[in-house]
């Protein structure tokens, strides 16, 4: 008994500080901001409370639903596009080894430079007079294909979206990478004594093998465009309007540009709700998948 | 024994980790994007009695590096810093203005404000005087020896007078809007400045099957279309008194707002801006196209003109701009001119006994004439009465202030907007009327909504 008392001291002990630390700045945080959604809040005076408003303003406001939209893009095409590419690379490097481990820190290096040099470097990309997109375009002779990236309002989303989706890639060729080389190699030896061919082989034995780091790239997806902001805010501003926006940026701007500390929590707890849901759904699909 | 060594070493590491956290969290510094410019005190003055002493004042602006006005002021400040290095521990905190709009809210929500600080005034103050924070300019006046309300221009306070009737800040810059052309561009194709509508069309057409960008003017965030869209919005009847006063009416959505709008939607139908207005926006990306000789005419503002070169300001003309179809007023008689910028008082501090007589002090060499006249070679226009000596000004800020001579002054949305928001949301639906994602209509209505959910 007294040993059990011991462990779970020890146990508390050690789990003490991050507890501490998480409900400082993440609960108390989350749930402060939960009681700033009801209330109307400029940051300076003090809070009204005005009940449901905020959210019934925020669910009419044609912006937020433009907002809403841009972002679940951003997670459709990062998740269509980052977590395939990311699992490609990592198989062609994993499948010819030489040179392996310079194309992994080739493929990684954006990863660790920061988005905001990223964001930037690409707003000089698109620059409709002195960007090296239209002078490629140019030289190879696809005039047709110049474009105001950024002041077209077809493209305008897709070339912000773009240095993100490119960035991060090398981040998923590097952990898909690990999970190629975490196959026993008796499994894949065995597969090809049975006559299956490359693409059998990644079909039956590999993606099966590796569906739990898929789990984990998809989360890391999914939250990781939930939260953007950086490359949105840096080449645009969210702008023109709220066109190039995701939610992060527009709870941002709704809070500390505008001063609207109300509304600005109110957008806030709406991610950690489509968080929290989005979650919730990818568990009972990770649940569904290990019961069968 | 082996498990109370362990037990041991794990509490010596938990409170290791504990002591790490509270360390991190004293780290005494300003962000890194700051400019800290408090002077190391030497160890005499280290001392106890020169510690009671010393005041310590945060002086917060954005006139940093990058700023026009960086390169007069920062001297201008350490000598003022130097010569009251005995009495005033003094710390510069400096923001690029994006960053420092949003500084000065977060502080202002934490009341945490500097002591003194540059900033706008209109809507953009209102959270801080409704909060108390601000002190009223005539109580600095009383007290300082030095400066006088009097030694202003009185229209100059208008910007920062309340609803209330106070003043809640002291004015320092003054601008005006100048229409830029220019003259070896027009002279090589043999052309003369467009004082209507339809010549601006001609010589677009001219400068286009050139090559040349008629006008650079863009949109990013609303510059610098915000106050090119107040120029022409002066141009129709009615429109002064309607901007004079938006701030009481609160009617963006009228007449000659839509006609303004659907002008420059003509005007970007006719290509006269750039193609691509968002990479082109902001006012150094602008300017930039006609200081590259891309472009044939612009409109700035003075606080640019420290960016244009000597032989771009040599080859520029100060123009009218067109008259607009249905226009009233004459553009050739009018300039838009207000007061821009200024700075404010933190009232707490100012009330402090101990920080009082500093903070005059340091109130006293913002409101100077001698910054003034230092900041006037950036480009800057003084609010103060003080006689510029325009021989020693840069070559365009001659010519501006030549062509402003008998000029009727008048105001732009931005100074008399009643709401921060509808400000940032007429910026941003303004980039989106410039690439046409938006029809006048829905332009005008889109701000009128924030004026209307605020009042």
């Amino acid at each position: 008994m007294k040993r059990k008392i011991s462990r779970l001291g020890l146990s508390i002990l050690f789990l003490a500080p991050v507890i501490f630390v998480y409900s400082i700045f993440i609960f108390l945080p989350m749930l402060s901001s939960l009681y700033y959604s009801f209330t109307e809040w400029n940051g300076v005076t003090d809070t009204a409370f005005v009940g449901l408003k905020n959210y019934k303003s925020l669910l009419a406001d044609s912006d937020y639903w433009v907002v809403f939209f841009n972002t679940i893009k951003l997670v459709i095409i990062t998740l269509v596009v980052q977590i395939p590419m990311g699992l490609i690379i990592a198989f062609l490097l994993y499948s010819k080894t030489r040179g392996m481990k310079i194309f992994r820190t080739i493929y990684f290096l954006p990863v660790v430079i920061a988005p905001v040099a990223i964001a930037l470097m690409f707003s000089l990309f698109y620059n409709s007079e002195i960007g090296i997109f239209n002078i490629i375009l140019e030289a190879v002779g696809l005039d047709m294909l110049k474009k105001n990236w950024l002041s077209d309002t077809h493209t305008l989303l897709y070339a912000v979206m773009a240095p993100q989706v490119w960035q991060y890639i090398g981040l998923y060729v590097t952990i898909f990478l690990g999970a190629l080389q975490s196959i026993p190699e008796e499994l894949m030896e065995s597969a090809q004594i049975d006559g299956a061919n490359k693409y059998k082989t990644f079909l039956h034995i590999i993606l099966p093998q590796i569906s739990s780091f898929t789990s984990i790239c998809t989360v890391l997806c999914i939250t990781g465009s939930l939260k953007a902001f950086d490359h949105s805010w840096i080449m645009t501003g969210g702008g023109p309007g709220v066109r190039s926006a995701y939610l992060g940026v527009y709870m941002y701007k709704t809070a500390f540009v505008n001063s609207d500390f109300g509304m600005g929590s109110t957008i806030t707890i709406t991610i950690i709700t489509v968080s929290l849901i989005i979650t919730g759904i990818l568990n009972m699909i990770t649940t569904m998948k290990s019961n069968n | 024994m082996k498990k109370n060594i362990k037990k041991t070493f794990a509490l010596g590491l938990a409170i290791v980790m504990c002591i790490g956290l509270v360390g991190c969290g004293n780290k005494p510094s300003s962000s890194s994007s700051s400019t800290d410019s408090t002077k190391v005190p030497s160890a005499a003055a280290t001392d106890e009695g020169s510690k009671a002493e010393k005041v310590s004042i945060t002086i917060a602006t954005n006139w940093g590096e990058g700023d026009s006005k960086y390169d007069y002021f920062y001297p201008a400040f350490q000598k003022f810093q130097e010569e009251n290095a005995d009495t005033m521990d003094l710390k510069l905190v400096t923001y690029s203005t994006e960053d420092y709009k949003t500084k000065i809210k977060v502080q202002t929500a934490s009341g945490d404000l500097p002591d003194v600080f540059t900033y706008w005034g209109g809507s953009m103050i209102n959270d801080m005087k409704d909060a108390g924070l601000l002190l009223e300019a005539d109580q600095y006046f009383s007290d300082s020896k030095a400066v006088k309300r009097d030694d202003f221009n009185p229209s100059s306070f208008d910007y920062y007078t309340a609803a209330d009737g106070k003043t809640y800040g002291v004015p320092i810059e003054s601008t005006r809007g100048v229409f830029l052309a220019n003259k070896d561009i027009f002279a090589q194709y043999g052309l003369e400045y467009p004082t209507t509508y339809e010549e601006l069309k001609a010589v677009s057409k001219v400068f286009n099957d050139n090559g040349i960008i008629p006008l650079a003017m863009a949109s990013s965030g609303g510059t610098p279309s915000e106050f090119f869209f107040s120029e022409l919005y002066n141009q129709y009847a009615g429109a002064e008194d309607e901007l004079k006063n938006l701030t009481s009416s609160r009617e963006f959505a009228t007449d000659n707002a839509i006609k303004v709008a659907t002008n420059i939607q003509d005007m970007i139908d006719n290509k006269m801006f750039p193609e691509d207005t968002v990479a082109n926006g902001g006012w150094a990306a602008c300017l930039q196209l006609y200081t590259d000789k891309k472009a044939a005419m612009t409109y700035t503002y003075p606080w640019m003109f420290e960016s244009i070169p000597d032989d771009i300001q040599n080859s520029s003309e100060v123009v009218a701009i067109p008259m607009l179809p249905d226009a009233t007023v004459d553009p050739a008689t009018m300039m838009t001119g207000f007061t821009v910028y200024g700075f404010e008082i933190n009232k707490k501090s100012y009330e402090d006994t101990a920080k009082h007589d500093a903070m005059v002090k340091v109130c006293d060499f913002l409101a100077s004439n001698e910054l003034s006249t230092e900041l006037t070679k950036s480009g800057m226009i003084p609010a103060k009465n003080i006689e510029v000596d325009l021989s020693t000004q840069k070559v365009i800020y001659q010519k501006m202030m030549a062509f402003s001579e008998g000029k009727k002054l008048i105001q732009v949305h931005f100074t008399t907007m009643p709401d921060a928001d509808a400000i940032t949301m007429m910026d941003s639906s303004l980039d989106e009327l410039f690439i046409k994602a938006l029809t006048p209509q829905e332009f005008v209505n889109k701000v009128q909504s924030v004026l209307d959910k605020n009042n």
